[in-house]
């Protein structure tokens, strides 16, 4: 049996692969090379050392310390070594078409909270436009938690993996973003860099995402605000304050929020100590890092409000739903009557798609509800940044950006300067048609949000009280 | 050629209980060592310590303690009960055919599709509604999953009491059953003394090991926990997940997990401790002479209780395909007001990929396995291994957390996290003991004397071996690969802790996105996620029917009657 052999000159090349500066043959031994610099040295146990390891050993590499720990992972990495490294040349301030022409044909792995079929519909229609524009293939790594990948960021440090990591960029704000920031994870300043981010907004809570400077190490992604929507036909006059919703439940309304640490939950708290502790002394203390001001007494007002309010709630305090999504399927099932959002114009979405009635209206609080504004940022072992920056391009230029702003996809206000634009690309926002069970536009006073550090202080507090 | 030499086949042998054995040892290994703080690098702290500070530790505990053990008792009640009551009836026949489908449901979808039928909005309460019941909004009075535990609960007997059923179905063929119920009903015994008395206690013994590794399901479980459990307190192996993904809390989530594998330990050794109790009491009490009378209504409870764990699955499942094509849907209607295709077709990115993922890892290991598990009972055969079925039960009866835990962490430390073939080998682990044991039953009965007369025709070992015996087993081949289909598509644990969130399948896919997606695009993925495993089951059933009626027609009358087990 003979196989024909082809010509060496015929063989297939791969253009993107000869441009790169380093070869498929290099490729394929750093990750070797590098294993074995992890974990040959002093792991092995006498009786497994073979010759050439020993050697390995001893001309080339430093002994380290022998743990538990390296003797797994070698055993583990012997038995299942295989994937190869990128390599990457571009900095955060490259010239731009220096990234356009290494991003072309690199994956991005996206981490991004999975738990809106919209939001995610809306990524599956970005990921098809960047494949034809840039041949960049775009994976949504669907996440129930953003904290969670800063967890497996914090831990990849700490085994030192500083290349090739698993995410290449991710949608964060608030204190993911401060944690990443104070602990070196992210990749640098890359997002003035973006030909769209002259668009941009010049807005206060894009410079300073909740009090932490942003210094252009994630991009604006988008704007959003704590709204509620309750169904006109069961509740025509819903509570507007905190001790409104208080007297509400009191008198038999159906209501409750998902617990915290779920996003929704969280928010929610937050709000209700805004409201809680406005005009008193606490008031300042929010803006701050909270290790600075007495949380216990600053939060006092918060626990007894949550106290009278939990035992009314639906499930009483014991069982609560998953996310704000959940709020509104439950609104519609009329098991409760008022809906958690953080998207003014979810309601419009919902109804359009036949997942609430036309009864519907959404609202916020009189003395307003936080708003934020979340963003998009590369951390700092991603695997192809080039392509994620092209991403996060993307993700403000205004196509992008007046889809987004569309009910029928996602319908999330946009972080662009609407003066900006040309008036082709403002027609595409005016097209835009929000319906009337969206929170009308200017109607809801935006509070900003605390310090960043406040959220997991909240959070924990929130868990030891209420979370047995 | 070395394989077909003794000493080669030891050795490929050794590889393959090696295969099977590291991720144990490793996974173990990987949760001890940062749960004692030896590996200060990876899980810094006193892992014990910040669990006991943890506040939701204790509620946690004694929460996993009650819906476990409570769900336990009560399918091995239900069985029992359908045991003695149904058996022999004309009832008994539908009951087992309808088995293997209910046992193919996997957890995640069924747990979905019961929260749509038990839900004060759900449409048990649908049904009676406004008109029965005067309910012109869903009743406060209960909620879906409840605070105590009770929709857990329920999930767990609706979902494991066929498999205990099964295996007891099965045993039942050895024991003799209507021999021994003969002799109860001739010196007088009431038909459920004649059980208690005669069957009972053989009985138990082979079932053991089954109701222990339901026991250590029902304490360690995550999907179904996270779907069907309140949340406040989460169960304990709940807890754990949301701890080990902080690197701050690696030690605490991984001394959590030998917390729970002690649990689980204790819990055994509490089973058997009951056993010897209740063996002492019955012993005394079959003595008595006692014959005891028919109760008629024993007889219906015991029917009652099985088909009403039918009818709830089953109309889960309906009520999963109903949503699917559901545009409107509003509390009170009993069936959607609106119909619609959109969620299948304008959401089938959202489907498609995690169920392509879902099946390509499927079929990986189904080959996988039944590979592995031919060669090692042929293996076996040739007595080149001993037998030690005991093994292929060590990753069942480890929790899935315990084990994973560390075996994340190995993964992680070898940089092997997030890869495709990762999963497929912590699938093969799970499948494969499964396969196995269905295999050697089949295996061991099959007459040597099929094979034996081939070889003296001159058939070499291959020959024989492709022909002859596997064709024989061709019944049970199919089964097993249907109830490696089935496990390995309700995999949710290994294929989220070995994919790193880069291999989505359905299993995962309906977990993490349960309550947050649009629930009627949830139907439709839980809908996939059942058709996999019960289309696979009636290939299983279909496919020997239909090759031996077409060997049938081929070779003529003269061989239409050669074995086919």
């Amino acid at each position: 049996m003979s196989i024909p052999e082809l010509p060496s000159s015929e063989l297939p090349v791969d253009e993107s692969q000869a441009r790169k500066p380093c070869s498929t043959a290099e490729k394929l031994a750093r990750p070797i090379v590098n294993f074995l610099g992890q974990c040959v040295p002093g792991c092995l146990p006498e009786l497994l050392q073979t010759r050439q390891q020993a050697r390995l050993q001893t001309t080339a590499l430093p002994r380290t310390r022998r743990t538990a720990a390296r003797t797994l992972h070698f055993l583990a990495g012997a038995l299942l070594l295989t994937s190869a490294l990128p390599s990457f040349a571009v900095e955060p301030d490259s010239d731009w078409n220096e990234v356009l022409q290494e991003a072309r044909g690199q994956t991005v792995y996206f981490n991004a909270w999975g738990g809106s079929d919209r939001i995610n519909g809306y990524l599956g229609w970005v990921g098809e436009r960047l494949k034809a524009e840039h041949d960049i293939t775009l994976e949504h790594v669907k996440v129930a938690d953003i904290a969670e990948v800063v967890g497996q960021l914090e831990a990849a440090k700490l085994v030192g993996r500083d290349e090739n990591g698993n995410v290449d960029l991710m949608w964060i704000n608030g204190e993911n973003f401060a944690s990443l920031k104070r602990g070196g994870l992210l990749w640098g300043s890359f997002a003035e860099n973006l030909p769209n981010a002259r668009l941009l907004k010049d807005s206060a809570s894009m410079q300073l995402d909740f009090s932490v400077p942003v210094e252009g190490l994630e991009s604006p992604w988008g704007g959003a605000q704590l709204v509620f929507i309750h169904d006109t036909d069961t509740v025509p006059e819903p509570p507007r304050s905190a001790q409104a919703l208080l007297d509400f439940v009191q008198n038999d309304g159906r209501f409750a929020y998902p617990a915290p640490p779920a996003f929704h939950g969280t928010t929610f708290v937050k709000q209700l100590l805004i409201e809680l502790v406005a005009g008193s002394d606490a008031e300042a203390a929010l803006s701050m890092p909270v290790e600075e001001s007495d949380f216990a007494s600053v939060s006092a007002p918060l626990w007894d409000y949550l106290d009278a309010l939990h035992p009314q709630l639906r499930g009483a305090g014991k069982s609560w739903p998953t996310s704000g999504e959940m709020t509104r399927q439950l609104l519609d099932d009329g098991e409760l009557d008022i809906a958690i959002s953080f998207n003014p114009n979810e309601a419009s979405a919902a109804v359009r798609g036949g997942q609430l009635p036309e009864s519907v209206r959404t609202y916020v609080f009189d003395k307003g509800t936080i708003g934020n504004t979340h963003f998009v940022s590369i951390p700092w072992n991603a695997s192809a940044p080039a392509a994620a920056m092209v991403v996060a391009d993307f993700l403000i230029s205004p196509e992008a950006q007046a889809r987004k702003a569309d009910p029928q996809y996602w319908g999330e206000p946009t972080v662009l300067d609407l003066q900006q634009l040309g008036d082709e690309d403002r027609s595409l926002f005016e097209a835009v048609d929000l319906g009337v069970w969206a929170l009308p536009i200017g109607a809801g006073k935006v509070l900003p949000e605390p310090h960043a550090s406040w959220a997991q202080a909240l959070e924990a507090a929130w868990l030891e009280r209420y979370g047995q | 050629m070395s394989l077909t030499s003794r000493w080669g086949q030891r050795v490929l042998a050794l590889c393959l209980i090696g295969l099977f054995l590291l991720p144990v040892i490793m996974g173990l290994a990987g949760t001890l060592l940062p749960a004692f703080g030896l590996t200060p690098e990876l899980a810094p702290g006193n892992g014990f310590a910040q669990l006991l500070a943890d506040p939701r530790f204790l509620p946690a505990l004694s929460f996993s303690v009650f819906t476990g053990i409570v769900s336990t008792v009560l399918i091995l009640a239900m069985t029992l009960l359908t045991l003695v009551c149904v058996h022999g009836t004309r009832w008994w026949s539908w009951l087992s055919a309808l088995m293997p489908p209910v046992l193919a449901v996997p957890h995640a979808a069924l747990a979905i599709g019961l929260i749509f039928l038990l839900a004060p909005s759900g449409e048990l309460v649908r049904l009676i509604s406004p008109g029965l019941s005067g309910w012109e909004r869903p009743p406060q009075s209960w909620i879906v999953p409840d605070s105590v535990g009770w929709s857990l609960i329920i999930g767990l007997v609706i979902k494991e009491t066929p498999f205990l059923l099964l295996a007891a179905v099965s045993q039942l063929s050895a024991l003799n059953v209507s021999a021994s119920l003969r002799i109860g009903r001739t010196l007088g015994y009431a038909p459920a003394r004649c059980w208690s008395r005669l069957i009972l206690p053989r009985l138990y013994p082979r079932i053991r090991l089954t109701l222990l590794i339901i026991l250590a399901f029902n304490l360690t479980v995550v999907d179904m926990a996270i779907l069907l459990g309140p949340g406040n307190p989460p169960t304990l192996a709940v807890m754990l997940m949301s701890l080990v993904n902080d690197p701050g809390s690696r030690a605490a989530a991984s001394a959590g997990a030998v917390l729970l594998g002690a649990l689980v330990a204790l819990c055994f050794l509490g089973m058997m401790l009951v056993e010897w109790v209740v063996a002492r009491i019955a012993a005394r009490r079959r003595q008595s002479g006692e014959r005891g009378h028919g109760v008629k209504l024993f007889r219906r409870l015991g029917m009652g209780a099985v088909v009403m764990i039918l009818i709830a699955s089953m109309s889960s499942l309906l009520l999963l395909l109903l949503w699917s094509f559901a545009r409107r849907w509003r509390f009170p209607d009993a069936l959607p007001s609106q119909w619609t295709l959109s969620n299948w077709t304008s959401r089938s990115d959202m489907l498609l990929q995690p169920a392509m993922t879902t099946l390509l890892i499927a079929v990986t290991v189904t080959i996988l396995s039944l590979l592995s598990a031919i060669i090692w009972l042929e293996f076996e055969r040739r007595s080149i291994v001993p037998r030690i079925d005991g093994i292929w039960f060590v990753p069942l009866l480890i929790p899935q957390v315990s084990l994973l835990f560390g075996w994340q962490a190995v993964t992680l430390w070898a940089g092997m996290d997030g890869h495709w073939w990762s999963v497929v080998y912590t699938h093969w682990l799970y499948t494969l003991p499964y396969v196995i044991l269905i295999l050697a039953v089949a295996w061991r009965e099959l007459a040597p004397q099929w094979g034996q007369a081939a070889h003296v025709l001159g058939a070499g070992y291959w020959r024989v071996l492709w022909h002859i015996r596997l064709p024989l087993l061709r019944r049970p081949l199919c089964q097993a690969s249907a109830v490696a289909v089935a496990v390995s598509v309700a995999q949710y644990l290994p294929t989220l802790l070995m994919g790193a969130g880069r291999h989505s399948t359905l299993a995962t896919e309906l977990v993490t996105s349960f309550g947050g997606v649009d629930r009627r695009v949830i139907a439709a993925l839980a809908v996939l996620q059942s058709l996999l495993p019960l289309m696979a089951f009636v290939l299983a059933l279909i496919y020997p029917v239909w090759h031996s009626a077409r060997v049938a027609r081929e070779s003529g009358p003269s061989l239409s009657r050669a074995p086919d087990r």
